[in-house]
């Protein structure tokens, strides 16, 4: 088991180092994640990830269930707190002890599988919520700020609904909204379509697509191949806690160096 | 074929009539319930202070009319033979109409105080009940802080604790030094010692409550708060609460119903309600049973006006896919 781990480790080390002589020209890390470990009482989730994600770059992070890839998603934004190593958004040490995790929080939105919008709000609401209690908005400059997010996801339409009235698609977007209207500096995604059925799902990837055309940062956890290949500036392949290979969607669909890539890659295509 | 369709009459009109009817008597039985609460209140601490009408705590009407007819009617009984039955019924009823007049005043005056007593009671409790089941449901290894208060209020009967605070400790010494105390409109520290009884009681129930609708909120919920950058207390306060408060209604109400009841123990430690009025009275006059059918009554009235503002409140505050009156009222803005 150790051995395995030290080879992994290798392995992942000279990626790297072959990623970044690739783009040493232009490198602008914003989210840096360094020897990350985390584990839940005998389980390892996490096995020491390293991952630089650039600014405006989309990383997508895909792997089997249970690899660990929701804990690294929620360690960003210290959901989940790590057991050692460090995550650095631009200059600052999320994982820092003295790092308020409620001031990291307003740099990243996230965006979850279970969509979580506030079932007592109605979409507006849901999106002024943050913008009134964290940033300090008013009233009137929180709800116009609202229904411009909404009309960016497309639901200005819906602002007075409740969750409960919306359609999983519809929530979702909202979902976004709410995490966009705090202007975060990256944005992370948990699995956002996967409790959605297939045709509310494109609302949802459109939206995101769109993001991707803005420029966005984005960490996005999905089993959506067509966001991954379309979408994705790389992508990161996540097997029992460690990342087994990473690179552009072209290398990964079509080349990819592991066995283990390739059985996964191939397991995805026939579902 | 059932009764209506053998009758030729449209069964969702007769039934529409007669929930127009129940309503319409419902509506009714409250104006007058009410209205004779409230003008007997107002004519004691008003006119009747100032010696204007019959005076405080007097019958507005004379019993005398229906005394008459009881006696009458009941002494016709024996001559009347196959009718004597219902002519007697009608006795007893005039009998009652007769004493219920009597005992109105003190009734009213009693449920004064059984009504302040619950408000303030419940309203001091919610107000303990929500830090305590917030601790109960987040507090980590504080929980079992509020798992003794629940516990201990729980465990140990109502009456047991009012004696203990009225006899026990040094409450009434302290509350006899507070000048105001018994003065005027100001009840006198039983009444006090009441209060802080029911209030403490009170708050352990509506901390189970609470707790309950707590824990039926989904997790993501405050995941999600946090997510956006609210504090732990702030996604609690804002976005778990309002929800749980919803759910917490039925059950709540539920503890107010009891507290309504349970209020009559304060007149073990003398405070003036309406079961310690009626008690008195019917110690004296010995007429046990009607007395304490029109004490039920009392209680009946003021625990359906109580249900009923909960349902309207419930109605109020609901949203869709929230709690129990899901969907009855959509979109209705915020």
């Amino acid at each position: 088991m150790s051995d395995n781990r030290t080879e992994t480790t290798e392995r992942t080390d000279r990626e790297r180092s072959a990623d970044s002589s690739a783009s040493a020209t232009e490198t602008d890390p914003l989210l840096r994640i360094e020897d990350v470990w985390k584990s839940y009482g005998d389980e390892e989730v996490l096995r020491g990830i390293d991952l630089e994600v650039d600014r405006g770059d989309v990383e997508v992070l895909v792997g089997p269930s249970g690899s660990g890839k929701s804990t690294m998603l929620r360690c960003i934004n210290r959901l989940t707190e790590v057991d050692s190593g460090h995550i650095y958004l631009d200059d600052l040490d999320v994982t820092a002890a003295d790092t308020n995790p409620d001031a990291v929080r307003q740099q990243i939105g996230m965006v979850f599988q279970d969509i979580n919008l506030f079932a007592h709000l109605t979409a507006r609401k849901n999106v002024t919520l943050g913008l009134r209690k964290v940033r300090g908005f008013s009233k009137e400059q929180a709800r116009q700020r609202a229904d411009s997010e909404l009309e960016r996801v497309g639901l200005a339409d819906q602002a007075d609904s409740y969750p409960a009235q919306l359609s999983g698609g519809q929530k979702q977007r909202v979902g976004i909204a709410r995490a966009l209207a705090m202007d975060p500096e990256v944005m992370l995604f948990d699995e956002p379509t996967s409790a959605l059925d297939p045709e509310l799902s494109n609302e949802v990837l459109e939206v995101m697509q769109g993001l991707v055309a803005e420029g966005m940062t984005m960490v996005v956890v999905t089993h959506e191949m067509r966001f991954a290949r379309g979408g994705a500036s790389r992508i990161t392949f996540l097997a029992e806690g460690e990342i087994v290979e990473r690179g552009p969607p072209e290398q990964l669909f079509e080349n990819p160096t592991h066995e283990r890539t390739a059985q996964f890659f191939e397991s995805i295509r026939h579902d | 074929m059932s009764v209506t369709d053998a009758l030729g009459i449209d069964a969702s009109w007769l039934r529409e009539s007669t929930d127009d009817l129940g309503q319409g008597l419902a509506v009714i039985a409250g104006v007058a319930f009410w209205g004779w609460l409230l003008t007997r209140w107002l004519y004691d601490w008003t006119l009747g202070r100032w010696g204007i009408g019959p005076g405080a705590g007097e019958n507005f009407l004379s019993s005398a009319p229906f005394e008459r007819i009881a006696d009458a009617l009941e002494g016709s009984v024996a001559a009347l033979g196959p009718i004597r039955i219902p002519v007697g019924w009608l006795g007893s009823l005039a009998d009652g109409a007769a004493l219920a007049i009597d005992i109105a005043p003190a009734l009213a005056t009693g449920a004064w105080y059984t009504i302040v007593l619950t408000a303030v009671s419940i309203a001091i409790g919610f107000c303990i009940a929500v830090p305590v089941a917030v601790l109960r449901v987040y507090g980590g290894p504080f929980r079992w802080l509020a798992l003794s208060y629940t516990e201990l209020i729980r465990g140990t009967p109502l009456l047991a604790q009012l004696f203990v605070l009225y006899y026990g400790l040094p409450l009434a010494v302290w509350l006899n030094d507070v000048d105001v105390v018994g003065r005027g409109f100001v009840p006198e520290y039983a009444f006090w010692i009441a209060i802080i009884g029911f209030t403490i009681n009170g708050s352990a129930y509506q901390a189970e409550y609470i707790r309950g609708a707590l824990e039926s909120v989904d997790e993501g919920q405050l995941t999600a708060a946090r997510a956006v950058g609210l504090s732990k207390i702030e996604g609690i306060r804002h976005v778990v609460l309002p929800q749980t408060l919803r759910y917490a209604i039925p059950a709540w109400t539920n503890e107010l119903v009891y507290l309504i009841k349970y209020s009559s123990l304060a007149g073990f430690i003398t405070v003036p309600e309406l079961y310690y009025r009626a008690s008195r009275i019917a110690s004296s006059t010995f007429e046990y049973t009607p007395i304490f059918t029109l004490l039920a009554l009392v209680y009946l009235g003021l625990v359906l006006s109580a249900t009923n503002l909960m349902t309207h409140v419930e109605r109020r505050v609901a949203v869709p896919g929230i709690g129990q009156v899901e969907g009855r009222q959509q979109g209705t803005g915020d």
